[in-house]
């Protein structure tokens, strides 16, 4: 897809960066893949130099403190003046509360639903199911429970692209490097 | 032009002779700046969102393209070009316009409304020129944001049909954005979504700007569809969100899968990553390259389209080789790497190259 050209060179060229710049544990697999995959993400969403709410979304939960990948996130990002990090110290904290805000008021609602009892018209049937899974993508977009329906789309429209991308490359590496061993 | 396709549309709704005193008018001051408007974001940002939007451009696809374009044209301030509009637009044209705007609004039936509009004269409807004319009236924190994109305009919307002086006035003479070269032109510049209220509908301005929120959502779930493969055929918001619901899940476990196989297949990352950078670099030209990376390489380079061309490769070598020892940064080492590998159609060769990078490193 030629729009991607120039977002693969990209997201190659920080994720490289990325895990250069990671001490390798060497250890075991696990290990590796956690910090492989989460310097694929960060440099993803590095990528977007914050335009979008999921790659804030993404670095604020990644480098959130109490997280156990931490050490390897502030690693990743430590010798970059990382902008969006940087910006979402404040916004992170925000956000927990707004989630807050959010579940307590779902919660009201789900209740005041349930007092009315199961609808029996096929329309408000039909809008319980898209509810539901405009819910379920709110849980599998990062940020995603942050935002109304329009931009949950917009997130979710470059959310795939950026996973595409971010598949390819690393499909390609692969296979590149098990040729390369061959 | 979307503009002018714009100002057709609606021309039909008017006198001609208005049209053409007005239309002309707008068209010479109008369509230079918003045209330079448009052109701008086009050229950034390819890899984008709205790189994405170039695809084959259903309606819908303008809808977003232009609050995307909109978006980009926010970033570097636009604050000149509105300054230049307010200048230049807000005297010649208030009477001219408003005008054009009564006539323009579809009322229910209401004649009063007509004279609510011309005793609230600096508040247009007419979707070509009341960004320009809001302005000064509304004084808004999003003034110099007049450009942005569809997201705000709920937001400012709720704010004026908050207001209930004005709430009578915006229900009726919101028009619709039915059509995408309407909408387009509405997205670029105003603040405000006009939406027209259809025949047997409620013109309530509470269900108009639901309606409108709806009709966006509904554009931006089709260009959804279009991005997931096998949406299309799917009729159904539910079905269609369970696929798109799969796809990110498959996509996001073939990440994980994709990051294990990394993690055994390379035991010491740090020592293969030479190896690494040359072969996959190679398939990745192999897949899709388009300018980024030529830019960055010698004229030279492109005069051989051809991929057996290995003297050239050679030439290539000794060209490249003053460059590479010039550049510490590794990610500089993909783009010479490139130029050589992007000729090679054997495995043997790029081996060779990759040996000739390593020694020369």
């Amino acid at each position: 897809m030629r729009p991607h050209s120039s977002l693969k060179q990209e997201f190659l060229k920080e994720w490289i960066k990325g895990l250069q710049r990671c001490s390798f544990p060497k250890k075991s697999i696990l290990e590796r893949k956690k910090a492989i995959k989460l310097s694929a993400d960060i440099a993803m969403a590095s990528a977007r130099n914050g335009t979008t709410c999921w790659s804030r979304a993404l670095i604020s939960s990644a480098a959130k403190d109490g997280s156990d990948n931490n050490h390897l996130v502030k690693q990743i990002l430590g010798p970059e003046s990382d902008r969006p990090a940087v910006e979402n110290k404040a916004p992170a904290r925000q956000a927990s509360v707004c989630k807050k805000i959010l579940k307590r008021s779902c919660r009201i609602r789900r209740r005041g639903r349930r007092k009315c009892g199961a609808a029996a018209a096929p329309s408000s049937i039909a809008k319980h199911l898209v509810k539901k899974r405009r819910q379920i993508l709110r849980s599998l977009i990062p940020g995603g429970e942050f935002m109304n329906e329009i931009c949950l789309i917009e997130e979710t429209l470059d959310y795939i692209t950026s996973l595409r991308v971010q598949v390819d490359v690393m499909r390609s590496l692969a296979t590149a490097s098990v040729r390369g061993t061959e | 032009m979307e503009l002018n396709a714009g100002t057709a549309g609606t021309g039909s709704l008017k006198t001609a002779s208005e049209r053409d005193e007005v239309a002309a008018l707008e068209s010479l001051q109008f369509t230079d700046e918003i045209r330079r408007l448009m052109s701008a974001p086009a050229t950034d940002n390819a890899s984008s969102f709205t790189a994405l939007l170039e695809l084959p451009a259903p309606q819908a696809v303008q809808l977003i393209h232009s609050p995307d374009s909109a978006k980009l044209i926010a970033a570097p301030p636009p604050a000149p070009n509105v300054d230049d509009f307010k200048g230049s637009f807000n005297f010649p044209f208030n009477s001219g316009l408003i005008e054009r705007a009564t006539r323009f609004s579809l009322f229910a039936g209401d004649g009063n409304i007509n004279d609510n509009n011309k005793s609230n004269s600096p508040e247009p409807t007419s979707y070509n020129s009341s960004a320009n004319l809001q302005k000064p009236v509304k004084s808004e924190p999003t003034e110099t944001e007049s450009y942005q994109p569809l997201v705000s305009d709920p937001t400012v919307e709720n704010r004026s049909t908050k207001r209930k002086d004005r709430e009578k006035v915006k229900g009726s003479t919101k028009k619709s954005k039915t059509g995408a070269k309407d909408s387009s032109d509405d997205a670029q510049k105003l603040p405000y979504v006009h939406v027209r209220a259809r025949r047997g509908q409620a013109t309530d301005s509470h269900s108009l700007a639901e309606r409108a929120r709806r009709e966006k959502i509904n554009a931006r779930m089709k260009l959804l569809q279009e991005l997931v493969p096998g949406c299309s055929k799917i009729s159904g918001t539910a079905l269609v969100l369970d696929e798109i619901i799969n796809h990110v899940q498959s996509l996001q476990r073939q990440v994980e899968f994709l990051s294990m196989r990394l993690a055994a297949v390379n035991p010491r990352i740090d020592f293969n990553l030479d190896s690494v950078f040359t072969a996959e670099s190679g398939s990745l030209m192999d897949s899709n390259f388009s300018g980024m990376v030529m830019p960055m390489m010698l004229p030279e380079v492109q005069l051989n389209g051809n991929r057996q061309q290995y003297p050239q490769q050679l030439h290539f070598d000794a060209f490249q080789q003053p460059v590479w020892g010039t550049e510490e940064v590794c990610n500089n080492y993909i783009t010479p790497e490139n130029s050589l590998l992007s000729y090679d159609s054997s495995g043997n060769s790029a081996s060779l190259h990759s040996n000739q990078l390593k020694m020369e490193l």
